[in-house]
């Protein structure tokens, strides 16, 4: 075992080998992606497709790890900065920086072993996870968002879509009326507040889910996770919608795997 | 090209519990996988979805093999990769720890019978499989391809992740 990786010994005797071997995808590499991207090459994951088509400025640089004042003068394309981070700290690492929407190299993401996702809106998680679905992909996704309330709450959750587990219809992360409402929004974005810190907790607390599910050191039963973060009483707790989410319906079938329109290379 | 095979651990506990019940004649149980496929930047990725059990009497006596299924089976399976648009994988277990081979025979016989799938959707791969009891090894009869290729990977998909690497 290497000496960086000797104090996470107790993750399992293969753990390094393990993680090394793994490629993870993460789409979005603004606040949460970034922390992601960090944590994962301090454990030693060793191979990484990093999707996001946006360069770096000014407003983003108060959340973004890895970032420099001069990243953000320079407008460097956030999967640049992401690939620095992590062979800054893992040099032998594998980065594929795709500075597109994951739905331009969707090759590059189905030849994932696990999947972050960390995208602002509905519409795009619900497209990624039925992407992570039809490969069998463990999909991992956090989110937060900052609400004018008294005067502000900060909320958040870490979500996770496992193949066979409830999908996040399920667990009503979103619902039909939410995509619907977002696709009559389409072009008035706006700029949400966002900050570093709820992005930091809800990172680790993936990249918790994201360990156990691949080495052996707990058992805990987390087959699902569905994790809420509370910014205001700084708390993180299991949200009810999980224990009441019904068998999934929405991801069952066949014609829900693969490729239905693959053809062979002759 | 790579070649990685998934399947749900839920689907594959099913599959090791059904192939480990003893028959009545034959020393081996035999089932199919059907399943998807897709691309990826890596090559081709193989999704099981679901286990087709062989009945009992869908075996035929032959002292001369470990087993041998009837054409009950083979055509309950061909039937399926027609209608569901399957990928099919003949799957049988060798019961020990550690990677399994194919033996002679198996080779023998799944270069006759695998073939045949492309008879009934010959736009997509076919294969076999062989599971221990916690590894795997696999050929894939690609489209257009006469000698099969072997799978390179195999992931149990679920909580936890299943021997990522080989099964």
């Amino acid at each position: 075992m290497k000496e960086q990786f000797s104090r996470q010994c107790f993750l399992g005797a293969d753990s390094e080998q393990l993680f090394a071997s793994l490629r993870a995808g993460i789409v979005g590499l603004g606040g949460g992606g970034s922390h992601i991207a960090q944590q994962l090459a301090h454990l030693g994951v060793g191979h990484f497709a990093l999707f996001d088509p946006d360069v770096m400025e000014m407003p983003n640089l108060n959340r973004t790890v890895g970032a420099t004042h001069q990243d953000a003068v320079a407008g460097l394309p956030k999967v640049r900065i992401a690939e620095r981070l992590i062979t800054g700290v893992n040099p032998s690492a594998v980065v594929w920086p795709i500075q597109k929407p994951w739905q331009q190299d969707f090759l590059a993401l189905r030849a994932c072993d696990v999947v972050f996702g960390c995208l602002d809106g509905f519409t795009l998680r619900a497209q990624l996870e039925e992407s992570c679905r039809r490969a069998l992909i463990p999909l991992i996704d956090i989110g937060m968002d900052v609400h004018e309330a008294s005067p502000y709450s900060i909320a958040g959750q870490m979500v996770s879509s496992m193949p066979g587990g409830p999908c996040f219809r399920c667990v009503q992360l979103f619902k039909e009326a939410d995509l619907n409402e977002e696709a009559a929004r389409y072009g008035a974005a706006g700029e949400n507040p966002q900050v570093i810190w709820p992005n930091g907790i809800l990172a680790s607390t993936a990249i918790g889910f994201f360990v156990q599910l691949f080495t052996p050191w707990c058992d805990a039963d987390n087959a699902n996770a569905f994790i809420g973060y509370d910014g205001n009483r700084l708390g993180l707790e299991h949200d009810v919608r999980l224990a009441h989410a019904p068998r999934c319906g929405h991801f069952k079938g066949i014609a829900d795997l693969g490729d239905p329109f693959w053809q062979a290379e002759l | 090209m790579n070649i990685h095979f998934k399947i749900p651990t839920a689907l594959l506990d099913e599959v090791l519990a059904d192939l480990k019940r003893p028959h009545p004649f034959a020393a081996e149980r035999l089932g199919f996988l059907a399943g998807k496929c897709c691309s990826s930047r890596e090559g081709l990725l193989l999704i099981a979805h679901s286990y087709l059990v062989t009945p009992d009497d869908w075996y035929i006596d032959d002292n001369a093999y470990g087993c041998v299924f009837g054409p009950q089976a083979i055509r309950a399976a061909m039937q399926v990769c027609l209608d569901k648009k399957a990928c099919m994988f003949h799957v049988h277990l060798h019961d020990h720890e550690g990677i399994p081979t194919f033996s002679r025979a198996d080779l023998r016989e799944s270069a006759n019978f695998i073939p045949d799938f492309f008879n009934v959707r010959p736009e997509i791969p076919h294969g076999a499989v062989v599971l221990s009891s916690d590894k795997a090894v696999g050929l894939c009869w690609y489209p257009s391809r006469e000698k099969p290729m072997r799978i390179n990977k195999f992931s149990g998909v679920g909580f936890p992740m299943r021997h990522v690497g080989r099964l």
